[in-house]
């Protein structure tokens, strides 16, 4: 919960990955409480609007979960899906644009498969 | 659910037309921020929606009943004006303690519990007359007035202009503390727009007297883009798309882009598309290169 917020992406998805990235890193555990939008909106100083943009994308995706009342707890099997998530998306962020540069620079795909199985050995 | 209607407001001065038609609602429970170029008009906004001035045609509106000199709806709206040593005729010789004391009898739901929190945190010297108070001091007192007022909507014309960077970022955290306790709604125009971007939830541009662009601040960011690359490529990539702003160096091209509904830039190697932030935005937007002479 305390990555810097930038300017390359909507608040509300970074404010999204940031408890993606805790509950993945163990930071934030299964069934445990996570802060609320308020909490998050004055610790980043941003519009409560904006943060409860974020938590409730994880809402949707069941990552995270109400209890009425209480707050906000991250669901059991979070970092599971999330895993999932970010293997399904995996392709299109980071293949799709290794293949533009790539091929911007004329590196064949050959070359490319070469230079991924070298790293593989390093 | 409080409201706040101008409705067709006009400011002349002499033969200058400072507001021409304005159209604005605020909405109870936002955070609004209001910006625009030196001489745009804001101030004179902001003093005629709480009736520090009065309109010369037009109407402002809270919840159905006239603003204007209307004690009933005055004691729900606080502007905090921009301080400076010569405020007034004599108010430079006030001492801040004074000034603070008026101000809470002005307003009726003043916290004086706050006042006292506020006073501290920022180190003020409240036996210290207005006239000798630093930029940021003066900042700081119209911070305390418009916090402390506790009036539904409350306006800062430039609260951080003489703050340090320090204390900007701790006035913006301080708004969004009171904000999510008191669901107050703020309007705050700055000329360091970065800063406030991401607590503003709306933002409303005010150029040359009329409103420019009033929308959700998030929303906006989304659709605006900057498309570079080769000319022709370029071209291909934008055509159709609103550009409100171009540059060219050489065969190179950079346009700005506010995208409606559905529409986007299709991705291409050629090209790079990047998101752009407010104060770009509002540059594009109001920038010299947009017809404007001043």
């Amino acid at each position: 919960m305390n990555e810097i917020l930038t300017q390359q992406k909507s608040i509300y998805i970074q404010i999204r990955e940031m408890i993606e990235n805790d509950i993945l890193r163990d930071v934030l555990l299964e069934e445990e409480r996570v802060p609320s939008t308020n909490e998050l909106a004055k610790l980043y100083a941003i519009n409560p609007a904006t943060a409860a943009k974020g938590v409730n994308l994880l809402v949707d995706e069941e990552i995270l979960y109400k209890r009425r009342g209480i707050g906000m707890f991250v669901a059991k099997g979070a970092k599971r899906r999330i895993m999932e998530q970010r293997k399904a998306h995996f392709y299109d962020d980071y293949v799709k644009k290794l293949l533009a540069e790539a091929g911007s620079l004329g590196i064949t795909k050959k070359e490319l498969i070469t230079m991924i199985e070298q790293s593989r050995e390093d | 659910m409080s409201e706040l209607v101008a409705k067709g407001v006009v400011k002349t001065y002499g033969h200058k037309n400072v507001l021409q038609d304005v159209d604005l609602t605020l909405e109870s429970g936002k955070i609004y921020g209001l910006i625009g170029r030196n001489g745009a008009g804001k101030t004179t906004l902001l003093s005629i929606l709480t009736s520090q001035n009065p309109a010369s045609a037009g109407s402002v509106v809270f919840d159905g009943q006239p603003v204007w000199e209307n004690p009933e709806v005055l004691r729900h709206l606080c502007f905090s004006r921009e301080l400076n040593q010569m405020t007034g005729n004599n108010a430079n010789a006030m001492k801040v303690k004074e000034y603070l004391r008026i101000a809470a009898t002005f307003f009726p739901y003043w916290d004086s519990e706050m006042e006292e929190q506020l006073v501290r945190e920022f180190d003020l010297d409240v036996k210290k007359k207005i006239s000798k108070l630093s930029k940021g001091m003066l900042s700081m007192v119209t911070i305390i007035v418009a916090f402390c007022s506790k009036a539904e909507f409350t306006f800062l014309d430039e609260p951080v202009a003489g703050l340090d960077v320090v204390a900007r970022e701790r006035f913006y955290e301080l708004l969004v503390e009171e904000y999510t306790e008191t669901g107050r709604t703020f309007v705050v125009s700055t000329h360091i727009i970065e800063e406030a971007a991401e607590v503003l939830e709306e933002v409303i541009i005010l150029d040359q007297g009329k409103i420019l662009l009033k929308e959700n601040t998030q929303d906006l960011l989304e659709r605006s883009v900057h498309i570079s690359g080769h000319e022709d490529d370029v071209n291909k990539a934008a055509a159709g798309l609103h550009i409100c702003r171009e540059e060219h160096m050489g065969r190179s091209k950079g346009v700005t882009v506010l995208l409606e509904k559905g529409q986007k830039v299709p991705e291409s190697a050629d090209i790079t598309i990047q998101r752009m932030n407010l104060q770009k935005i509002f540059v594009a937007l109001c920038g010299e290169e947009h017809g404007h002479d001043r």
